[in-house]
């Protein structure tokens, strides 16, 4: 509970629209993408949405004194409870927060504010031929902050990286309200600590990310979209491998199993041939059309030596289009197909998938749970989502076991719990089985270092 | 009271939204989040607070129905969502299932609905609009918004110019047999505020068969969004029987025409009506719709700029898009416009409950229109042409709405 007197004084700050304390407001603040259950429902005491830096630091220096537990949160879109305000307290939202500050073309970089959408954020830089290249499956909706705060992945990443390939400096309000700048525009900088990554993927327990300055590439002035079907994940996943050795780097190479096409195929009413098993959806990049068709006959030869079926090159942006809007569907089209589902996010050296997703698929056979797999199969990050009814508890009891030996599979090939949405509350069990007690302790004195009263985001990672 | 209806409502509604995996993907098109901003106004917001409240983690206030009474019913969302969550369907749902827990709707939309069930007070009401001042009414339908209704004499003068007008009109190259039974259903909102749009339908439809005239009641659609399901029902056999004659159904307002194609839905367990029903709700076609069909050609071609707003019923409710654009096309210039299906937030009675919101929206929605240069707007919804006639008075007379059949 937070008292009256001290939500009057946080509510000055940001105004009293912009401080939130009805029943329905902290409701809505209670939950995110993650399958943490909706209910009983994590509510924040106060929901508060600043509008400048210089409030959060205000807000965070008056949670300090008063030890109020404080959540920060973007669009709440992230799949492992980040930004669910476990220990009530506030939910700092900071999708007001939505200012392009600078696009310094010269350096190619972006300035933002942390509530800026990723995908208004790419077509800010795109319109002056610059690219933002990291595009994790919401990037629609999902905020920058949010995107940094958990080092965000996405489809690009196997050519292009992850979000953290491309921060160059972030500013941050400290647990304290202290205001930190990190970082800078010099691309060679050894200068201390290197606290830029130290934040980046921090989940919102060691600062508040406010503003963050991101390096841009020259966009592509060419895109294709290929769409290959196989009669199975491993003819698939050879295909990949064969590509990357000869030199071939699609921009994105993904996979999604015989489930995942299914779920698709009700959804748009399409028939699906019996025979065929998996997918991989590529989109390939360069400068010019003729640089595509070279890329797209290479691959074309790679994946009939592998097996392939059905080879498809989208002939329109349209069709281009609706390729990826099936792919970036998937995980809610996948959801749809029973009452629950878990998704992970395991992340492996990309030679190991085969052998993981075998293992994965017996997994499956021996606790009679439908997993369906998808993911980024050109970096090895793969999302297997057990089809699950959690209110039935044996199925329940058998669904957790699944996905402690999923997780287990994935570290026995040399992988880890998550590739790209976090810990947060939903991996927190096996943290340690990822990192070891060295590891874990060593996070632990970061965390005391920086947040001594343990206000920021409570609850997650261990 | 109605125990086991009321909790069949909930359960229909946390069926639906029990399959959101809150991912997010509704935020960024649902116009109330936009203009809010905050999450309890977003779709996903709402879907939630349907699952919770069937799930016992919410009570059944006051606030949980004026959050739910917070939604335009534009299906914008419904659209996007991978899972296609049906949010105005679970909406519908909980209003009316609140509404029968706390003793009936609010005493405006009660004053509403049966206004609109009675046919007589409808037709009254479209000779002289101040027949609502003195039946109390007025805070329901203000002065404001009974809109200045442009007529196609207007259009003619102003866009055809005497060299279009000079010329003869072509003939309709229409083919309908004979024997194809034709009939018109007149919307409350084209009778009461678009008598004259109505009656360029009504001239239309003449030049491609002889029109059956009905004196039908209300779609019920007001009645069904607002916790009057009963009212709904009734309403809804009523027309099913008078319509039993006809083979197509024409109707020229985009909410009409979604709700009748939806009443089959709404008596699938009725053994009793369930297959007038669905006969009646086949046999429905908006109005652009049977054109294109009967391939109408335009009374004339000018040399005028249209752009074409979607009313959410038509694009969203309806899957018709394509054919009003193509009888434009065939009209005239033709400009689309920027977000031209993003809900004007007219629906229905919204404009009226949160008239600072739908402001807000519909100034956007003045930019996107004013951004074509088009001298007209084009829609087939007398709740948008109420709101787009605010617009085009913010604009200062840029532009001019007009239904489409004032136009084609």
């Amino acid at each position: 509970m937070i008292r009256e007197e001290i939500k009057k004084k946080i509510s000055d700050i940001v105004g009293p629209e912009n401080a939130l304390d009805s029943n329905l407001d902290r409701f809505t603040y209670s939950y995110d993408a993650s399958f943490v259950p909706l209910l009983p429902a994590n509510k924040p005491d106060l929901v508060v949405r600043p509008l400048t830096t210089e409030e959060v630091s205000k807000l965070m220096a008056i949670a300090y004194e008063h030890e109020i537990p404080v959540t920060p949160r973007g669009i709440a879109s992230g799949r492992t409870g980040g930004s669910v305000p476990l220990k009530g307290g506030i939910s700092l939202s900071l999708d007001r927060m939505t200012k392009v500050v600078e696009l310094d073309e010269k350096n190619m970089m972006v300035t933002a504010e942390a509530g800026v959408r990723t995908f208004d954020l790419y077509n800010f830089c795109a319109a002056k031929g610059l690219f933002y290249p990291p595009d994790p499956a919401s990037w629609k909706f999902s905020t920058i902050g949010g995107n940094v705060a958990e080092n965000a992945g996405g489809m690009r990443a196997v050519k292009y990286g992850v979000t953290s390939d491309y921060v160059m400096g972030l500013e941050v309000v400290l647990a304290d309200g202290t205001v930190l700048q990190t970082g800078g525009k010099a691309i060679k900088n050894v200068t201390g600590y290197d606290l830029v990554s130290l934040f980046t993927g921090s989940e919102g327990t060691l600062g508040v990310i406010t503003k963050v300055l991101l390096k841009l590439i020259p966009m592509p002035k060419k895109r294709g979209t290929l769409q290959i079907m196989f009669r199975t994940l491993d003819d698939g996943c050879m295909t990949i491998h064969k590509m990357l050795q000869s030199n071939i780097v699609p921009a994105t190479a993904e996979i999604m199993d015989r489930t995942c096409l299914e779920a698709v195929a009700r959804h748009r009413k399409m028939d699906l041939a019996p025979a065929i098993g998996a997918s991989i959806v590529i989109e390939i990049d360069g400068e010019d059309d003729k640089a595509l068709e070279t890329q797209a006959k290479q691959i074309e030869a790679v994946a009939k030596e592998c097996g392939s079926v059905e080879f498809r090159i989208a002939q329109s942006q349209q069709e281009s289009d609706e390729l990826w809007a099936i792919r970036r569907g998937l995980s809610s089209a996948v959801a749809g197909l029973a009452p629950n589902r878990l998704g992970e996010d395991i992340s492996v050296p990309r030679d190991a998938l085969p052998e993981v997703v075998r293992r994965i698929r017996s997994i499956a056979e021996k606790y009679k749970l439908p997993i369906a797999v998808y993911g980024h199969a050109g970096d090895g990050n793969l999302h297997p989502s057990i089809l699950c009814d959690l209110s039935n508890h044996e199925e329940a009891e058998r669904v957790h076991q699944a996905v402690e030996e999923i997780f287990k599979a994935a570290l026995a090939v040399g992988g880890t719990l998550s590739g790209e949405h976090g810990i947060g509350i939903t991996k927190r069990p096996y943290i340690t089985l990822a990192l070891g007690e060295a590891g874990v302790k060593t996070l632990k004195a970061v965390k005391q270092a920086l947040d001594p009263k343990g206000i920021l985001n409570p609850g997650k990672i261990w | 009271m109605h125990k086991t209806t009321d909790n069949k409502l909930l359960q229909d509604a946390k069926k639906n939204v029990s399959q959101c995996d809150r991912c997010g993907t509704c935020l960024p098109v649902c116009p109330l989040f936009e203009a809010k901003g905050v999450e309890t106004s977003s779709a996903r917001g709402k879907n939630t607070i349907a699952r919770a409240l069937a799930e016992g983690g919410i009570e059944p206030t006051p606030d949980v129905l004026a959050a739910v009474n917070f939604c335009l019913l534009c299906r914008a969302c419904v659209e996007t969502c991978p899972s296609k969550i049906k949010t105005d369907e679970a909406m519908i749902n909980v209003r009316q299932y609140l509404i029968n827990r706390t003793g009936g709707p609010s005493v405006k939309y009660k004053a509403i609905g049966s206004f609109l069930k009675n046919r007589g007070m409808v037709k009254i009401a479209a000779g002289t609009l101040s027949i609502l001042r003195k039946l109390g009414l007025n805070s329901v339908f203000p002065d404001g918004m009974v809109p200045e209704e442009y007529t196609r004499a207007h259009f003619l003068a102003a866009f055809a110019g005497p060299a279009a007008l000079g010329k003869k009109v072509l003939p309709s190259d229409v083919a309908v047999t004979a024997t194809t039974k034709v009939a018109y259903f007149k919307g409350c909102g084209m009778r009461m505020m678009f008598p004259k749009a109505s009656d360029e339908t009504l001239k239309i439809l003449k030049t491609t068969t002889r029109v059956m005239l009905k004196n039908n009641v209300c779609c019920g659609m007001p009645h069904l969004a607002h916790g009057l399901r009963d009212e709904f029902l009734a309403l809804a056999k009523k027309n099913i029987r008078l319509y039993e004659d006809a083979e197509v159904v024409v109707c020229d307002c985009a909410s009409c025409g979604g709700a009748l194609k939806h009443i089959a839905s709404y008596f699938n367990e009725d053994p009793e009506w369930k297959d007038q029903a669905a006969t009646f709700s086949r046999k429905v076609m908006d109005l652009t719709e049977y054109l294109v069909k009967v391939g109408y050609t335009p009374r004339q071609k000018v040399d005028t700029t249209f752009t074409y707003h979607d009313p959410c019923h038509l694009v969203r409710g309806q899957g018709i898009e394509k054919q009003p654009r193509d009888l434009l096309k065939a009209t005239g210039k033709f400009v689309e416009m920027k977000e031209a299906d993003t809900c004007c937030a007219g629906a229905g009675t919204f404009h009226m409950d949160y008239p600072d919101i739908s402001s807000k929206i519909i100034e956007k929605k003045r930019q996107n229109i004013e951004g074509t240069g088009a001298a007209i707007v084009v829609t087939g919804c007398p709740g948008c042409l109420i709101q787009l006639t605010k617009a085009a008075k913010a604009s200062g007379g840029k532009f001019k709405p007009m239904h489409i059949s004032q136009v084609i």
